[in-house]
């Protein structure tokens, strides 16, 4: 009786250290996003309050104020998104093409130094965008496409390349050689198997590679802040900086742009959100 | 298999040579040049003048620069390090989770959303010591100091950390995870019956099983530290007094602000070669950790 | 930031005077057909200006495309981005006087290209300013920047406050005329971490010129003749004991090393320091019951002395022409326009200061008629402070050095080295930069 009760107490305690744990790391982990949703919606003088205001009141001046004109606090926001959309979804697009006729070739390919070529093509994803940046202005300005989507797009399909290279490459390894070969004695050409019989099965993986592709091109800072210049090529993430001035941050301001390059990253995540995990399993485990 | 006439893995693999060549090679060409000579921004022709090693000598024999080197060292250490411990104990906590689960998970997924750059003016919003949400809370619950968490040496270090942490962490929790999902129930079952206590079967059964996702988490996150650079630009800029000065923020403000990219350039090769190693370890412990498990290819 | 919208307010005097000098509409010539590419600063308090742009491509036949729109340095790093790739055959450039100097050879002398006349309307400190090597580099916008002291009146009005420190620092209390006093007064007011005596920048170019204005107030100098660090001196370790004494004391925030100037702008619209040296385009901010906790108990007095001067670190933003660029008439028809008479009365109304003589004066004389006290009163603290402004040595290193001085600073402020080690680190440093530069 006293046995049962002391192993249901300690049950019950575990249970709650249990819940208490993830509650702790489910609040770190989204009060500071709320709290920019939160602040693009307080006046200014609220947020810099001090002592602080803790019950927020609601206003949608800085929304308003970044959709007014030049002059007004507006910033092109319409602009930025295109641009950002634009240059995110052709390069993910191409990226994954590219990444999978790398990938395919790893996979069902035998050649001399392999894996050399494979740890090499990944070593590129690796060099900072820091150091890469002044020199790929320099080269781009060469050739004449500084402040073009067309530049952008490409710097990040070479960024994007080798990821999805490895993510493809695990997955088109797991499936049986023999399926194609099949499909080939079916009368298929070699392309039209890939297409009707190793791609469906690679899908999750191509998935994931892609979400990888798009979150790292929408969110790109330190290339896009070099090859970017005008309104007509700026992408959201150097848009922020529109809100910093010599002497000044609007904070208000930057949330709420925060929060419009957040929301769609959001939407995109929950949709794919499943074939994300099973595709970075895969694709890197068994690779 | 039968002999083709051309090599198709060659041509498969073009477009990607291509592109990785055009974007990548060449310019890290020309600044492997560049670290050659005094090249200033502001004067072109300073191009064309070879120094040979000074730029190397130079940063080489400069104390500043190895405190950065260190500090970088060290950062990503203790960074990739309490990434993957929280990440652990994160999966652990969400694999028992009976209800709702899928909602956590994708709110575990968050962070990753983030721009850097983002995060970085977040974090220091957050943690501005007049009007940042953790003085604001702290003061409101009675301890009656405005904590410097940007300016203080070890807390400013601890401030771009729980940044970096926040955003990353979620990579290793959701692989980790996966890991978990995927895991045979028949070994722990049999542990149990054996009498092995949970530490036992977490530390000979589990974990062995999950080291392939982890290696998989920590080789992802390698190639992309670099990104930390965003973050710790915006929240310190390497200050106060160079004390989370790291070697991209050093490189950067060299290059740019003070123009002399020659040297800035010398500093990029060598955080190149940094990343370099963090990167060829995690693939090789990659590697190491799928022949265990009888997974290569 | 909101400063435009703040302004709003105050602009309703100076439209009067914007009004009546319209009639004075130059000839800005006929370049019908020329496409003038830009660079221009993006920021709010920018904006406005640009909205004219309109106005000069009707009046001349010319249109005008911004192909860059960037932050203050942002902007700096493009250009000398594109100083390195030589994509420079854009025609008209913001510029800074303190970044003016390090783009050797970009820009023309304006000299050439704009009537002496015209250059004479600028006031002759700014024109100085924009001097580097003989050359006129850039016209001033009406973006002339000069610090004075803010404070907060309510500490001058409580005859208890008063009293104690005058018992204590055996002086009356009055609104502080030296540096001194403000220390003595910063330390008196402080009650950490509620309430703090005074604040400084604490980082970047900002503390060095701090640092800076202080040195030549106390005396002494940052560089001599052949640029040659002396801070190092007496006078520079008096300066840096300043700001080390009201940080030991927690006068200042603990985060003031961290601080530009956003921090120490918010800091004190948010009512909880006494005493603020800070720029003209915060004026309506902290005095505006939108955005201020202090507003209606600011005061504006001209920046305090050193042991010897005023301190007065300025700057001023402008306007230059390429020496690539292809019509180089239109474009410095253009800068001319930016900065003539009306643009800078249309700009100043937002509350930035003029950098032409006649634009002062109106200025204060519309303040001075006009049922705004605050306006007039900071806009008469702002013009004698003006007199004693000086700007940063005219040489490309300027920026370098402040990067190599501020981690030296910071060291001194939170304890780590002497104000002499960290100073002589500092010059020996500086030394070397202007050596291998080739000064001496």
């Amino acid at each position: 009786m006293d046995r049962n009760q002391a192993h249901r107490n300690r049950r019950r305690l575990l249970k709650t250290a249990h819940f208490i744990g993830l509650f702790l790391t489910m609040l770190v982990i989204c009060v500071p996003g709320l709290w920019i949703v939160l602040n693009s919606f307080r006046p200014t003088v609220e947020i810099m309050a001090k002592p602080p205001v803790w019950v927020p009141s609601f206003t949608l001046d800085h929304y308003r104020a970044m959709f007014a004109g030049a002059g007004e606090g507006g910033v092109p926001v319409f602009s930025y998104f295109r641009n950002s959309l634009i240059v995110s979804v052709t390069s993910t697009f191409i990226a994954i093409l590219i990444g999978m006729s790398g990938g395919y070739a790893f996979a069902r390919y035998r050649f001399w130094g392999k894996n050399s070529y494979f740890v090499g093509l990944m070593l590129f994803r690796a060099v900072p965008g820091v150091a890469l940046s002044l020199p790929l202005f320099i080269v781009f300005a060469k050739v004449g496409i500084i402040d073009t989507h067309f530049g952008l797009i490409l710097a990040y399909v070479a960024m994007n390349v080798p990821f999805t290279i490895w993510l493809t490459d695990g997955f088109f390894r797991q499936i049986p050689k023999e399926l194609h070969e099949a499909a080939e004695i079916d009368g298929c050409t070699r392309w039209q198997a890939f297409w009707k019989v190793e791609f469906p099965v690679a899908r999750s993986g191509v998935a994931s590679a892609g979400i990888f592709a798009f979150l790292t091109s929408w969110n790109e800072f330190a290339l896009a802040s070099q090859l970017t210049r005008s309104v007509g090529s700026k992408t959201m993430p150097v848009g922020l900086l529109d809100f910093t001035a010599e002497f000044t941050i609007n904070w208000g301001g930057m949330c709420a742009l925060a929060v419009l390059m957040i929301v769609p990253a959001l939407i995109l995540t929950f949709i794919v959100q499943k074939h994300l995990i099973a595709g970075l399993t895969f694709g890197g485990v068994k690779g | 298999m039968t002999r083709r006439r051309l090599p198709e893995w060659l041509v498969l693999l073009l477009p990607a040579i291509i592109v990785i060549a055009a974007v990548v090679l060449i310019p890290l060409l020309f600044s492997l040049y560049s670290s050659f000579t005094p090249y200033k921004l502001t004067r072109p022709s300073t191009l064309w003048k070879w120094v040979g090693t000074y730029n190397y000598e130079k940063i080489l024999s400069d104390a500043k620069f190895w405190a950065a080197f260190g500090r970088t060292v060290l950062f990503l250490t203790i960074v990739l390090n309490l990434e993957l411990l929280l990440g652990l104990g994160i999966a652990l906590m969400m694999n028992k989770v009976t209800w709702g689960q899928r909602t956590l998970r994708t709110i575990l997924m968050f962070p990753m959303m983030f721009s850097p750059i983002l995060v970085g003016f977040q974090f220091k919003f957050i943690f501005n010591d007049n009007i940042g949400l953790v003085n604001n809370v702290l003061q409101s619950m009675g301890f009656n100091a405005a904590l410097p968490w940007l300016v203080d040496g070890k807390l400013a270090m601890f401030s771009i950390m729980f940044a970096e942490i926040w955003m990353s962490t979620s990579v290793f929790a959701i692989l980790i995870l996966a890991g978990l999902f995927a895991m045979p129930r028949d070994p722990l079952e049999a542990a149990k019956v054996d009498g092995c206590t949970p530490w036992q079967s977490f530390r000979h059964i589990t974990l062995p099983f999950l080291m392939p996702f982890i290696y998989i988490a920590m080789t992802i996150r390698s190639l992309d530290v670099a990104r930390a650079y965003d973050i710790v630009q915006i929240m310190t800029g390497g200050g106060p007094a160079r004390r989370t000065e790291l070697l991209w923020t050093l490189m950067s403000r060299t290059g740019y602000v003070d123009a002399r990219m020659g040297l800035a350039n010398a500093m990029g090769y060598v955080s190149i070669i940094l990343s370099i190693l963090f990167t060829v370890y995690f693939f090789r412990k990659l590697s190491a950790a799928r022949a265990e498990l009888g997974m290569a290819g | 930031m909101q400063k435009s919208i703040i302004f709003r307010g105050l602009m309703a005097c100076s439209a009067l005077v914007a009004a009546s000098e319209s009639v004075l509409a130059a000839d800005w010539g006929d370049h019908a057909g020329v496409t003038v590419e830009a660079k221009l600063i993006g920021g709010q308090q920018y904006e406005g200006l640009y909205g004219r742009i309109a106005e000069w491509e009707a009046a001349t036949g010319a249109s005008v495309s911004i192909i860059s729109k960037k932050s203050h340095f942002e902007i700096d790093k493009e250009i000398k981005s594109d100083m390195a790739a030589g994509t420079t055959d854009w025609c008209v450039g913001s510029n800074h006087s303190s970044f003016a100097p390090q783009y050797e050879g970009l820009y023309v002398d304006l000299n050439d290209l704009v009537p002496s006349d015209v250059v004479a309307g600028f006031v002759a400190g700014n024109i100085g300013a924009s001097t580097v090597g003989g050359e006129l580099l850039m016209l001033p916008r009406a973006q002339f920047d000069v610090s004075v002291l803010y404070y907060l009146k309510s500490n001058y009005e409580d005859a208890e406050k008063a009293a104690a420190f005058k018992s204590e620092y055996g002086y009356d209390l009055a609104v502080p005329d030296t540096w001194e006093q403000v220390k003595d007064q910063a330390i008196f007011f402080a009650d950490p971490p509620n309430f703090y005596g005074t604040q400084y920048a604490g980082k970047d170019e900002a503390i060095v010129g701090r640092f800076y204005e202080m040195v030549v107030a106390e005396g002494g100098n940052y560089l001599d003749e052949n640029n040659k660090p002396i801070f190092n001196s007496d006078a520079g370790q008096r300066a840096l004991q300043w700001f080390v004494d009201l940080y030991t004391a927690k006068a200042v925030p603990a985060g003031t090393t961290s601080y530009v100037w956003d921090d120490l702008g918010q800091g004190f619209a948010s009512g909880t320091v006494a005493l603020n040296l800070d720029w003209p385009g915060w004026a309506g901010f902290f005095n505006d019951p939108e955005s201020s906790k202090a507003a209606g108990n600011v005061g504006v007095a001209v920046q305090p002395m050193g042991s010897v001067t005023r301190t007065g670190w300025s700057g001023h933003h402008g306007f230059s022409v390429t020496s690539d660029c292809a019509n180089k008439e239109a474009a410095a028809s253009l800068v001319m326009f930016l900065t003539s008479e009306e643009s800078q009365l249309a700009e100043s109304a937002g509350g930035s200061l003029p950098t032409r003589s006649a634009v002062w004066e109106a200025n204060v004389a519309a303040a001075k008629s006009g049922d705004d006290a605050f306006r007039a009163e900071a806009l008469a603290a702002f013009a004698e402070g003006a007199e004693y402004a000086f700007a940063v040595p005219p040489i490309p290193e300027w920026g370098e050095t402040t990067n190599i001085v501020f981690p030296e600073l910071q060291a001194a402020i939170v304890g780590d080295k002497t104000v002499k080690e960290a100073l002589d680190d500092a010059a020996e440093a500086v030394d070397e930069l202007m050596r291998e530069s080739g000064y001496y």
